[in-house]
């Protein structure tokens, strides 16, 4: 009799508990040896239904509620918001604040940004770079934490402009931080262009066409390092972007050494916008009055999060809380290229490719329903 | 009389307590050096004790669907390795407690009983880590066990004997280091690879596998096996100083070379990014077999015409 052998797949589950995520999500890798041939995500571990608690608050108390959607950008959050939110009531903060506004945002930029290259260079067990730039980063959280009081979520937006305000003092500290970083960002860009072991990690890994972005809606750093030309603070500046305004930092080859490149070349840049806004900070008041109730109305804003496009949409009916706030944040558009990069890779490689967009799990969590047909479709289906 | 004094040298010294001990003491330093270099403050000095109190003290779980005898024994048997092997090396710098004619191959495998054994131990589960991870730790083992090996066999070459004892009796007058450059850095990198440590720890990738062939190991098990780790540390570097470094002749100078070797091996730790498995086995096949063959074509040539 001849027996049948079925070769079953090996599947490696990755997740929801794993040490390579810092947050729940389940990855499924179907490997051969050592190489994926299938990869598919399922999210919605860390779901907290911000989006239906924001209708049940109003609107001053949700700045504190978006704010807490991120750990990381937080404040890029709360600014969208209250940029949304000023739209529908129709009123303008002052230059000055939507200039502080824009030197958080930064500082948050290059925060995250330097946490993303720790995370990412312990992914490859490269530990001694993760441990140098998570101490570097301390500079800028102390700089946050002088200027608004807070490490993680600042707090520094209010409807209608800013709680907070530049002394001199505080100006002298954020630039001579700022220096300091300078030059061990210099170091860090040596780092990863050049070192050989380190590059045998990223050069060629995870290598995303400038079609492939497109196709598949990457956005932020992961599109710019495949040649997209694509920076919300750019094409359509928003704030005080049109005043202090960003150079693109592109790169084509859409590997993981490019990724790398993107963003430490945009810390570059954020210092040069966090001197700039210093530099040239415009006299005059923090805030101007806000209603209380907003007329029934609804705008859509886009901005540049250190991640990548952040969406809001926020809809107004007459009350003093809102109809309705839907967000969309970087992770979800970029988690497709992740799915799609890792197969033909290594398995030594998916932590890599992963951390290679900045995931954040909480903040992609979104709950979708689309009826049609009486088929109900969700997120996870339609992967 | 004979037979106590075998027995202390099996139970105190060389091999027994005093190296269980020195395996952490030398654990407690890697991470130290490691930490600093890295700008961490690093474990107390009775960090590495600690963490196996605790380990032999917490339940063991053997999971479903693997073999009991097998899991509960094989890290008895990976620790007997190393702790064998060291009664035919020169620790603190006395004489070995045993020897015979071709000792240094037994030791030799004796020290891979670790491997082998954790490659078995994660065979031996159904846990998807634990396999992927026994997986990668024999592909490591097969590809820096013959380098290494060649590359300690160079000193046993031009000492003329195939014993320990006799080897570090020639060394003592030779800084072989010198004469044969290319074989310290072969012998030092596969102790590396031997040992897990980066950039060669593929197999216990935490980032990738969790920790590879050893998952499902807590408390006994896992215990067993770190302090077989921290003893094959120890035996290694003996090996490598007594060999390399104009050896061991006194436990002063056992100490420095050794420590000194351990300072090495934690800057490249440092330095280094983690390989993957197929960059591993690339490394040790296209230049690390390759380079210890040219040193021992030039210790062939430098014998002929010294003859």
């Amino acid at each position: 009799m001849e027996e049948i052998i079925e070769r079953k797949p090996f599947e490696v589950q990755v997740g929801p508990q794993h040490p390579a995520l810092k947050e729940p999500g389940n990855f499924q890798f179907t490997v051969d040896g050592e190489i994926v041939t299938k990869a598919s995500v399922r999210l919605g571990y860390a779901h907290r239904g911000i989006e239906k608690a924001a209708e049940e608050r109003n609107w001053i108390q949700n700045i504190y509620l978006v704010e807490r959607i991120c750990g990381i950008c937080s404040h890029i959050h709360a600014m969208t918001y209250c940029l949304a939110v000023e739209h529908l009531a129709n009123i303008q903060a002052p230059p000055r604040a939507q200039a502080i506004r824009v030197l958080v945002a930064e500082l948050e930029r290059i925060h995250s940004h330097l946490l993303w290259i720790g995370v990412t260079a312990h992914e490859a067990g490269f530990d001694t770079l993760f441990m140098y730039s998570w101490r570097d980063r301390e500079t800028i959280m102390d700089i946050l934490e002088n200027l608004t009081g807070n490490r993680v979520n600042y707090s520094a937006n209010l409807l209608g402009g800013v709680k907070i305000d530049v002394d001199g003092e505080q100006k002298t500290g954020i630039l001579k931080g700022i220096e300091i970083l300078e030059e061990r960002t210099k170091h860090y860009l040596n780092i990863v262009t050049t070192d050989v072991f380190f590059l045998q990690r990223t050069r060629g890994v995870g290598k995303m066409t400038q079609r492939q972005a497109e196709v598949m809606g990457a956005v932020g750093p992961t599109a710019r390092a495949s040649g997209v030309a694509r920076d919300v603070r750019i094409e359509s500046p928003y704030g005080a972007y049109d005043e202090f305004r960003p150079n693109l930092i592109i790169e084509q080859a859409g590997d993981l050494e490019a990724r790398f490149i993107v963003r430490v070349k945009e810390l570059f840049e954020s210092y040069r916008l966090v001197r700039e806004v210093l530099d040239r900070l415009p006299e005059g008041e923090l805030s101007v009055r806000m209603p209380r109730r907003i007329k029934p109305a609804e705008f859509a804003i886009r901005v540049e999060a250190p991640r990548g496009e952040l969406f809001y949409f926020v809809k107004s009916n007459g009350t003093d809380k809102p109809e309705r706030v839907k967000v969309r944040t970087p992770t979800i558009c970029n988690m497709t290229t992740v799915v799609k990069l890792v197969v033909g890779h290594q398995l030594a490689d998916v932590p890599m490719i992963l951390a290679g967009i900045d995931p954040c799990f909480s903040c992609n969590d979104r709950m979708v329903i689309v009826r049609d047909n009486r088929k109900i479709e969700t997120i996870e289906s339609r992967r | 009389m004979e037979i106590i004094l075998d027995f202390l040298r099996l139970l105190i010294f060389p091999s027994g307590l005093f190296l269980l001990l020195a395996g952490l003491l030398y654990e407690w330093v890697d991470r130290k050096l490691l930490a600093q270099l890295q700008n961490r403050i690093g474990p107390r000095w009775f960090q590495p004790i600690a963490d196996i109190v605790k380990l032999m003290g917490k339940e063991e779980v053997i999971p479903d669907g693997s073999n009991k005898w097998l899991f509960v024994w094989l890290p008895i048997a990976a620790l007997a390795g190393g702790l064998t092997a060291a009664l035919y090396v020169p620790i603190m710098g006395i004489k070995p407690a045993f020897n015979f004619t071709g000792d240094l191959i037994v030791t030799l495998y004796l020290l891979s009983l670790l491997t082998l054994c954790m490659g078995l131990a994660g065979s031996n589960t159904m846990d998807r880590y634990s396999l992927l991870g026994a997986t990668r730790t024999f592909t490591q083992l097969f590809s820096y066990e013959a380098p290494f090996m060649l590359a300690l066999l160079g000193p046993a070459l031009v000492a003329g004997s195939w014993q320990i004892d006799k080897i570090t009796a020639y060394t003592q007058n030779h800084w072989l280091i010198f004469t044969q450059p290319i074989g310290f850095i072969v012998v030092i990198i596969g102790l590396m690879g031997k040992l897990e440590l980066p950039p060669f720890d593929a197999p216990e990738a935490e980032t990738e596998i969790v920790a590879g062939a050893l998952t499902e190991y807590s408390g006994r098990g896992l215990a067993l096996f770190r302090l077989g780790k921290g003893v094959e540390m120890v035996v290694g570097l003996t090996l490598v100083a007594a060999f390399y470094l104009g050896g061991v002749s006194n436990p002063v100078l056992f100490l420095v070379k050794t420590l000194a070797l351990l300072v090495v091996v934690a800057v490249l730790q440092a330095v280094l990014s983690r390989l993957r498995i197929d960059q591993t086995v690339g490394i040790w096949w296209r230049y690390g077999a390759l380079l210890v063959l040219v040193q021992w074509l030039f210790m062939f040539v430098g014998q002929r015409l010294t003859l």
